[in-house]
């Protein structure tokens, strides 16, 4: 009985290992041989649209509190990135800005969840932003406010235009300043990218 | 008999499995620090640079192994400036476990002080105001710059010292100051009494306030408001755009004064956006601009090139240094508290830090150009002065290293804590 029971123990053991070897990734992950991701923009889009609008705290709501508000715009960015290195690779971190009729930054969005990518795939990572149209004014005014007035724009104006024209494919958007972060195995690579959205 | 054996291989199936399967996703407990930033609202010309230089800053801490081999997992938000999402995303980040927080601006963080004082979470934030500096009241906000009050106190002190004593009218007549900031906004209200109570300590005639929004790109009406006073130096509180237009157009209308401006609003970007009317500005500067030349710089400029690759070294500011600044005296507090065994893994650990980290802190040298930082159980003023600058010739320059404590030692310890 102990002799089967020792038999069946190896052969597990065994198989285990065999089993094991064959999931390790052959290739050490090194600062020379690690390929930079290929980070292209897969997809945009405007998951919910609301219309432009804008009400300043003295119009009293039907329901809750006035304020200064405006409607959202989110902002869905599906990204392909893919892995043409010979083992899986860990996306740790992306962080880019918006940016509307190329020089308008209206928001950075920053993100560190983390996604494994496997070994020579292409996996699909979804980054979606928000902004109102009172957030919007506020960042647009100390961001980009001579850069209006030089332009004889005024900044409702700019907004209404954006709010009307990013979800008609109309308003050029750039995503800017972007790096995403990768790591395999305790090698860490962050890459910048630049991708026109429309 | 066989079910002995069943059982026997599944142990051993099972502990091969563990430790051969799961070895490598293994991972050791992180200390989990959380961050509040504006990247996309009224302060987001400033910080947007600050959220990704406090990024950087942790990630370099993580490649120097952390707090004494302990990594930090270090989350942040935008919450957009505005006060009711700080609060929200305040509450998201101690319901993960954060047992720090890097905080932003002074409206949300006066706001959440009484919160952060119950729930005993060190609060490192942004905002620099003097109302934070009382440990008696406000016992876990930190930062590591010299507050508002002392930027203010400093400056208008080295324009006294340095620029009125060849003035024309030097010695024939007080000078005259007054005070350019938006009203409504808690950072640039927060040194306005201090600074006054300056003036008068140095002598000045007080003119009237003027009322500048943040967002403001046309102030030709408060430049025309203040032309009947004749102000020789105006303090301006606000952040760099509206510096930027209220200085253009003071130059444009030919108001001809000088300008101090708090930190927030006197950096990189001033000359960018104000031209040759920047010239002779001088402003409150806690550290070094980004870049110049202090110890610990090359880290910051570094971690900048490497962390952030996609935005141009030429496009950062003091604020990635400013972030550095409270990060790094953070990572000191934790490795501090760390060696004396504090666990920083574990809710709650918050006392211990400001007990055996931060208030242990005497002349604390984080280099990047700031004065030594001292924390003590009654007193969180991190500096007892600042580094005065102007724009001049193309570059920033010293004009006075001004030390408060040592020229008003009395006012100091016994006045001016807390406001």
């Amino acid at each position: 009985m102990k002799k089967k029971l020792v038999l069946m123990t190896v052969l597990i053991f065994g198989l285990s290992v065999a089993l094991i070897s064959c999931v390790t990734t052959p290739v050490k992950p090194t600062n020379k041989n690690f390929i930079a991701p290929k980070v292209t923009l897969a997809g945009f889009e405007v998951p919910q649209y609301d219309g432009y609008w804008y009400f300043s705290s003295k119009v009293k709501p039907t329901k809750g509190k006035a304020g200064n508000r405006g409607s959202m715009l989110p902002l869905s960015f599906l990204f392909n990135v893919q892995n043409e290195n010979p083992y899986p690779i860990l996306l740790n971190g992306m962080i880019f800005t918006v940016v509307f009729d190329k020089e308008f930054s209206l928001v950075t969005y920053n993100n560190q969840d983390e996604y494994w990518i496997p070994a020579g795939k292409t996996d699909q990572i979804r980054a979606t932003t928000l902004i109102t149209a009172r957030s919007a004014l506020l960042s647009l005014l100390v961001t980009g406010g001579f850069k209006l007035k030089a332009k004889g724009w005024s900044p409702w104006k700019a907004l209404e235009t954006w709010w009307k024209g990013v979800p008609d494919g109309t308003t050029p958007i750039n995503i800017t300043e972007c790096s995403f972060s990768f790591e395999a195995d305790g090698v860490s690579k962050i890459y910048p990218y630049e991708i026109q959205a429309q | 008999m066989k079910k002995s054996i069943f059982l026997k291989i599944l142990v051993i199936f099972l502990a091969v499995a563990f430790l051969a399967g799961f070895s490598t996703i293994a991972v050791a407990k992180k200390i989990k620090v959380g961050g509040l930033n504006d990247t996309t609202g009224a302060t987001s010309d400033v910080g947007k640079d600050y959220a990704i230089g406090m990024a950087e800053a942790f990630k370099y801490i993580n490649s120097q192994g952390g707090v004494n081999g302990k990594k930090i997992k270090y989350v942040w938000f935008d919450y957009g400036y505005r006060i009711p999402e700080a609060i929200t995303k305040y509450k998201l980040l101690k319901r993960l476990g954060n047992i720090a927080i890097m905080g932003w601006g002074t409206g949300d963080t006066e706001a959440l002080s009484p919160t952060v004082n119950k729930d005993k979470i060190p609060y490192v934030s942004a905002s620099y105001s003097a109302h934070l500096t009382d440990p008696k009241k406000t016992p876990y906000n930190l930062f590591f710059s010299s507050d508002y009050s002392t930027n203010a106190r400093s400056a208008i002190t080295a324009w006294f010292d340095k620029k009125w004593p060849k003035h024309k009218d030097f010695g024939k007549r007080k000078p005259r100051f007054a005070c350019v900031y938006m009203f409504a906004s808690p950072y640039g209200s927060a040194p306005i009494k201090a600074i006054k109570d300056q003036a008068k300590l140095l002598g000045f005639e007080i003119g009237p306030d003027q009322d500048v929004s943040l967002f403001a790109i046309d102030t030709k009406s408060q430049v025309m408001a203040l032309k009947p006073f004749k102000p020789d130096l105006l303090w301006h509180g606000n952040t760099t755009m509206s510096v930027a237009a209220t200085v253009r157009d003071a130059y444009a209308l030919g108001l001809g004064t000088d300008w101090i401006i708090n930190n927030w609003g006197f950096d990189e970007n001033l000359p960018r956006l104000a031209g040759k009317a920047a010239e002779g500005v001088m402003g409150a500067t806690p550290c070094a601009f980004f870049g110049q030349n202090y110890k610990n710089m090359d880290l910051v400029v570094s971690s900048a090139q490497l962390y952030n690759p996609g935005v141009p070294v030429g496009k950062r500011l003091i604020r990635t240094v400013q972030a550095w600044g409270d990060a790094l005296v953070l990572w000191e507090a934790m490795k501090r508290a760390d060696k004396k065994g504090v666990d920083l893994t574990k809710k709650g650990c918050g006392p211990a830090i400001m007990k055996e980290g931060f208030e242990t802190m005497r002349n604390f040298d984080i280099g990047l150009g700031a004065a030594p930082i001292s924390f003590t159980a009654t007193d969180h003023r991190p500096a007892t002065g600042c580094l005065i600058q102007e724009w001049k010739g193309g570059k920033f320059q010293t004009v006075e290293a001004v030390d408060l404590k040592k020229r008003w030692p009395k006012l100091w310890a016994t006045k001016w804590l807390g406001w």
